[in-house]
């Protein structure tokens, strides 16, 4: 039982009786939808990465001296236009704000897409492996169920 | 039955159990009212708990605003009376010490552009202010109205959070009346029975 976590192919699986297997089984669930969970979340934070590149995007000269609602607080809005159309103030972590370039700020939140797309690669990994993991053991599982079904026929 | 002010029913107790439970006592069915009007306190509790931290959130918020529209007002007050002063006045040190830029001064400010990206703006001189009410409805304000409908938002908010609170308390009062009531009646239905087994 050792080690019937995380590799159930490699124990004897067909050792371990039904109750404990619907016990591994609801484990892979969970960690399942855990996994599943963290995935959306990643997802999400890239898409608003992606919007943080849109917004750069219109930070342009071309809308230099057109009026703008700006934000002065949750629901406060006063008309203004666009004083510096070169530079942008991006929330870099850990309480520091720095003022770059709209190229520069682009470049900053790419890499951040960037960095997120490979973990998502890295996770729909895992998330196929833990999902083979339940199909074999729901496999397994079912095996056991028809042999019990048999015996008790019999008996 | 008695009410709270907002129509919260209160909860009788039950000094005497006997008197209360009448000749033929019924245990079961009065058990299960005291249930159900547990379960009705407790739903109330929660949806004015909920209500309780809506509005906390909201009214530092539409604190925030009102002192924000406060502030416009003030700066376009201190550059129109600069404009008049400097008819009236050769001598106005004072209100140079408060526009040293002259009469015209844009505010610059960062703005939120999105969670991490901000952004520099001018803001206009301008007498009309946009509200933000909520269900995708915004609409322009003149600043004083604008300082008038956000003072009355936020009475209106305090006067409802106090409200809440209080039927909070009271209902927090209630729920352990009527825990109390479902222990007496039990325990007193326990002593009756174990009376009635040993006269037998």
């Amino acid at each position: 039982m050792a080690s019937t976590s995380s590799q159930p192919q490699q124990i004897n699986v067909t050792d371990l009786d039904l109750p404990q297997l619907a016990d591994v089984r609801r484990q892979l669930e969970e960690e399942l939808s855990h996994l599943s969970n963290s995935f959306a979340q990643l997802r999400q934070a890239q898409a608003k990465f992606r919007a943080c590149i849109d917004n750069v995007g219109q930070v342009k000269p071309e809308n230099k001296d057109k009026t703008i609602l700006v934000p002065l607080t949750n629901s406060l809005y006063v008309p203004g236009k666009l004083s510096d159309h070169e530079n942008v103030i991006v929330d870099v972590g850990t309480g520091y704000y720095v003022k770059k370039s709209r190229a520069q700020a682009a470049k900053h939140y790419e890499s951040k897409v960037e960095y997120i797309r490979t973990n998502l690669e890295a996770l729909q990994e895992t998330i196929q492996k833990k999902q083979d993991n339940m199909n074999y053991l729901v496999n397994v599982m079912q095996m056991k169920l028809q042999e019990q079904a048999g015996k008790t026929a019999k008996a | 039955q008695e009410r709270n002010p907002r129509g919260i029913p209160k909860a009788p107790f039950i000094a005497d159990v006997d008197e209360y439970l009448g000749p033929t006592p019924d245990v079961e069915t009065a058990l299960k009212e005291f249930q159900a009007a547990l379960a009705k306190y407790r739903y109330m509790d929660h949806n004015l708990a909920q209500r309780r931290r809506g509005l906390e959130e909201k009214i530092p918020d539409i604190k925030k605003t009102l002192s924000m529209v406060e502030f416009l007002q003030e700066r376009r007050e201190g550059k129109s009376s600069t404009d008049a002063g400097d008819d009236d006045l050769t001598d106005d040190d004072d209100l140079d010490d408060e526009d040293a830029e002259g009469p015209k001064k844009p505010l610059q400010t960062t703005f939120e552009l999105n969670d991490t990206l901000y952004a520099e703006a001018e803001l206009e001189d301008t007498d009309t202010v946009y509200l933000w009410l909520g269900a995708n409805v915004m609409l322009s304000y003149k600043i004083p109205a604008a300082i008038s409908l956000l003072g009355s938002k936020l009475e209106a908010a305090e006067a409802s959070l106090q409200t809440v609170v209080e039927d909070l308390e009271f209902l927090r009062e209630q729920i352990t009346i009527m825990e109390v009531n479902t222990a007496r009646v039990y325990n007193w239905d326990v002593k009756r029975r174990r009376e009635l087994r040993e006269k037998e």
